[in-house]
């Protein structure tokens, strides 16, 4: 084997891309591994690029269990949960592009959760709570909050994404909007008044962009389409009639 | 370098949006108050959301489990440190919390039977009824609820990527401290806000992060509720008091710190073993996380660590067993998924079907101690608790506070503290606010301490606070982790106060937007304080108990006159007093250590019997646990199989 063999086996190279004030900076960074056969997460490199190199690097993570959903960047295009995604030689590490970036690897994620405000879950008191939930349900209650699913959805698409001072909410919804709605839907304690509000509001977010649409993908493997996009649009067309 | 100041007026500022925040949110709100939720994290990303999701609902398991038997068990559990207020009350409001947590939207299974809500089939160690109930997805069905709980109306405001960094008071007539503020910094709008409000409730949870990656919790536990109300005068109480979680992976480092099992699912014939393979801790299933953990850092203070610096846990005899060896790996896989989830991914094969021995190491999990409260989450002070010797207008809940647990938390505790004492603390709160006026021309107070940020800005130095914090992550683990002895407390003090001077010298650009120096500057100067808090806690508590191991001192016996620590800055400098506990009656004392030798002696008996004898046994136990399993929860918290969406990763 030769030297320079070795020496590929410890190093990993890859750029990150950093962001500041609008503008995208790539930086060339050679992951050191801790020793051969490791894989690194994506998450790793950007611990270490902060540890060595780029010590005020700007990047959201919190678990590193896949479980709270905040770390989500675009590795080649592509968003994935940095925590528990390998990265490979040469791969592009950068802020996801469906929200507006704010420095290096963070984007603004609160124009979504104020998308849905005041919408969820009014006068829920005094119903028997005593009742089991579907498999249905749970499932969509599995959802980490990780925004990958708005990649490529047309709804979400027709926002202006653009990073302003306001907090004004997104008009457009997106996958994961739609799921909180049809998670009111299937929870066995709403009333029937409370799901049709949750079907209106869908149809107020632009569902009908979901016709011509082929469907979400979710980060986590929900199945979006089947379970969230398909019943609320059977819904919206019996609340037409 | 300047940054914009921006003026807001609420009643009631609530500091994290995890169990406590969110609760206290809600019921601050429902109570007529104006609130201001501030995260640093998305809104509802914590440690509750992560967690295992199992939560302690008093008779949820037999109609028995009085208030008493509850509020027993935490006493016992926490060495008689536990406030006797603050554990009745938990034991009082568990039902009724809990269900307020489910009118938004979390789901447990229901059973048949009772109608009610569906305990796990046995009680968790230290509970001495069933109690505790798991949810499926485990804690982000509590981050659903909790994020309903902030989202579903437009009553509360809320503001993410926004960081505390102080609580501003006055100082009244009579010498005593009211909250009239708070300034935080504004991440995401590069801005200061200088909250004026009555009551400010600390919810931001713990300090796991001083000790990272040996931890399994969120990166924003970096001690942020402790420093910042010691830093408003408020005392802590037993700041010495860390729950390490004994059986967490070394390696790789993706998986580093996270857990691998618990003292439960070591089962039966499990034992800790060191780098020589000669038994360190047997009976390792019926151990408190605190022994284990004790036992693995003995070892490697020995120099018998494992090249991790951790030891070795067998459960091979477990397998090896020819009838129950199958069930006991049904067991594990079935009692832990989650955990065992990682150990899938981060060991070898062998290893993870336990053939092999897993090398683990303790991880910080949960800090018992926090900020001195009583049970409506006032914060008090002095020898008898007062309140005008604490600060007016402060509250703390959740994992912030102190007095619940003492020296041990048992298992499934922690979300329902959340739910009971967020709500406890958001009426406090609010009921606080209605009778208070704050005097405007306190002004100054905020513009003072903006000063100290605004010069921060742009602040010229060769140091870098994302580096300086590594190296007190492992000066902490060292010399303030699970094993700890004067010469090392000793110098974790010093280690600190230089630390402190060398803060000067941290470089911070200009930006005023998402400037992360500023950030790793603020959370590096929490972790400061809250380390130096600690050190001189634990200095001063010279003997072992619960989660305080010191090596250089004998055990503190159960039968001593217990006290706490109480621990608050006076200008710099740090400073720790003791505060005498009630003592639980002798006679149940007795037999509380009676049962726990009854069950150890039998679990070792067990172990040395002959293989045919003991797996017959074993055999009819495990299909007993297994019963009832099925029986009620199929699917287990925390699991793969719960996050159903988690089956088909991308
Ligand atoms: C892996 C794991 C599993 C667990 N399993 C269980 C279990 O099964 N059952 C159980 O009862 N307990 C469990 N626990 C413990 C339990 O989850 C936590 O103790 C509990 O959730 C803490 O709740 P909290 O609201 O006090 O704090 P957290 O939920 O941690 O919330 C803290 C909040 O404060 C915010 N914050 C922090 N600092 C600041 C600041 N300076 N400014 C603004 N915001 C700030 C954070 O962003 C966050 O929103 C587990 C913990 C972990 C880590
Ligand atoms: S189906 Fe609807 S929500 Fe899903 S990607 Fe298409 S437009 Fe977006
Ligand atoms: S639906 Fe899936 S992809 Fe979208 S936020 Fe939830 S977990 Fe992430
Ligand atoms: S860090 Fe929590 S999901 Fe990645």
């Amino acid at each position: 084997m030769t030297i320079k063999n070795v020496r590929d086996r410890q190093y990993l190279n890859v750029t990150i891309i950093t962001h500041l004030d609008g503008k995208d900076i790539p930086v060339k960074f050679k992951y050191k591994k801790r020793h051969d056969r490791e894989k690194p997460m994506a998450l790793d490199i950007l611990l270490q690029a902060q540890e060595t190199s780029l010590p005020d690097l700007a990047f959201r993570y919190g678990c590193r269990a896949r479980n709270c959903g905040v770390c989500t960047i675009d590795i080649n295009g592509l968003p994935r949960i940095a925590c528990r995604s390998v990265v490979r030689e040469n791969d592009n590490l950068k802020a996801m592009s469906t929200l507006p970036v704010i420095t290096d690897l963070v984007v603004k994620r609160d124009q979504i959760s104020r998308q849905l405000r005041g919408k969820i879950y009014r006068n829920s008191g005094g119903n028997d709570l005593n009742v089991d939930a579907s498999e249905d349900y749970h499932e969509l209650t599995s959802c980490i909050e990780c925004y990958a699913c708005l990649h490529n959805c047309p709804m979400h698409e027709k926002n202006n994404v653009e990073l302003n001072e306001s907090r004004e909410r997104y008009k457009y919804g997106n996958p994961f909007s739609l799921l909180k709605l049809q998670a009111i839907v299937l929870d066995p304690v709403s009333s029937n008044q409370q799901k049709d509000d949750a079907v209106t509001q869908a149809v107020k977010l632009g569902l009908d962009t979901c016709l011509n649409c082929p469907g979400c993908k979710c980060g986590i493997g929900i199945d979006l389409k089947g379970k969230v996009v398909d019943p609320l649009v059977n819904a919206s067309k019996k609340i037409e009639e | 370098m300047r940054i914009n100041l921006v003026w807001k007026e609420y009643d009631v500022l609530v500091v994290g949006s995890g169990g406590a925040g969110s609760n206290a949110a809600e019921t601050a709100s429902d109570m007529g108050a104006s609130v201001l939720l501030v995260t640093k994290d998305p809104l509802s990303a914590s440690d509750t959301k992560i967690s295992e999701g199992i939560a302690t609902v008093r008779g949820s398991g037999s109609e028995d489990d009085s208030e008493n038997a509850l509020s027993e068990n935490l006493q016992l559990a926490g060495g008689d440190l536990p406030d006797i207020n603050i554990t009745s009350a938990f034991a009082k409001d568990s039902q009724k919390a809990y269900d307020k947590v489910r009118a938004n939207g979390l789901r447990p299974k229901i059973s048949a039977i009772t109608n009610n809500p569906d305990p796990l089939p046995l009680p968790m160690g230290g509970h001495t009824k069933r109690r505790s109930i798991g949810h499926k997805n485990s804690g982000v069905a509590f981050g659903h609820a909790n994020w309903n709980s902030i989202v579903k109306d437009t009553k509360i405001d809320y503001k993410e990527d926004c960081w505390l960094i102080d609580v501003i008071t006055e100082t009244n007539k009579d010498d005593t401290k009211s909250v009239v503020g708070a300034l935080i910094y504004d991440a995401q709008c590069g801005e200061i806000l200088a909250v004026v409000c009555a009551s400010v409730v600390v919810a931001s949870g713990g300090l796991s992060t001083i000790y990272f990656p040996k931890t399994d919790t969120m990166r924003g536990n970096t001690g942020d509720s402790y420093a910042i109300a010691a830093r408003a005068g408020a005392e802590l109480v037993d700041m010495e008091q860390i729950q390490f979680l004994p059986f967490c992976l070394t390696s790789p480092p993706a998986f580093e710190g996270l857990l691998g099992g618990e003292p439960v699912t070591a089962s039966y014939l499990g034992v800790l073993r060191d780098k020589n393979k000669k038994v360190i801790l047997d009976g390792v299933y019926l151990r408190t996380r605190a022994e284990c953990s004790a036992a693995i850092m003995k070892a490697v203070e020995d120099g018998r660590g494992t090249k991790n610096g951790g030891a070795y846990l067998d459960m091979t005899a477990n397998k090896r067993a020819p009838k129950s060896g199958v069930y006991f790996m049904n067991f594990l896989k079935g009692s832990l998924p989650s955990a065992y989830n990682n150990v899938r991914q981060a060991m070898s094969k062998s290893e993870s079907q336990c053939d092999d021995l897993w090398e683990v190491r303790p991880s910080a999990h949960y800090m018992m101690g926090g900020i001195r409260v009583d049970e409506n989450c006032r914060s008090i002070g002095g020898s008898n608790g007062l309140r005008n010797r604490g600060i007016s207008g402060l509250f703390a809940a959740g994992q912030a506070m102190g007095g619940l647990f003492g020296a041990n938390r048992l298992g499934s505790t922690s979300l329902t503290e959340g739910a009971v004492f967020g709500q406890r603390a958001g009426k406090s709160a609010a009921l606080h606010a209605q009778k208070s006026v704050i005097n405007l021309l306190n002004k100054k107070l905020f513009i003072e301490k903006a000063k100290r940020v605004h010069s921060l800005i742009g602040q010229k130095g060769h140091l870098h606070a994302s580096k300086i914090k590594l190296t007190v992550q492992k000066k902490c683990w060292e010399n303030l982790g699970p094993i700890r002895d004067k010469r090392r407390l000793t110098n974790t003090k010093l280690f600190i106060r230089k630390t402190k001077k060398q803060l000067k010298n941290i470089n911070i650009s200009n930006r005023t937007k998402w400037n992360q120096a500023l950030i790793e500057y603020l959370e590096l100067e929490n972790m400061l304080d809250t380390a130096e808090l600690m050190a001189i806690a634990a200095l001063e508590r010279d003997g072992s108990l619960g989660g305080h191991v010191r090596s250089d001192c004998p055990n503190i016996s159960l039968f001593s006159k217990p006290y706490s620590t109480v621990a608050r800055f006076f200008g710099n400098d740090a400073h720790v007093t003791r505060l005498q506990r009630k003592q639980t009656d002798f006679k149940k004392l007795i037999k509380f250590k009676f049962e726990e030798q009854k069950k150890f002696l039998g679990a070792k008996f067990l172990r040395l019997m002959p293989m045919r004898l003991k797996d017959n046994i074993l055999e009819k136990r495990y299909k007993k646990i297994m019963n009832i399993q099925k029986s009620s929860i199929t699917v287990q918290p925390g699991s793969v199989e719960a996050a159903i969406g988690d089956q088909k990763i991308l």
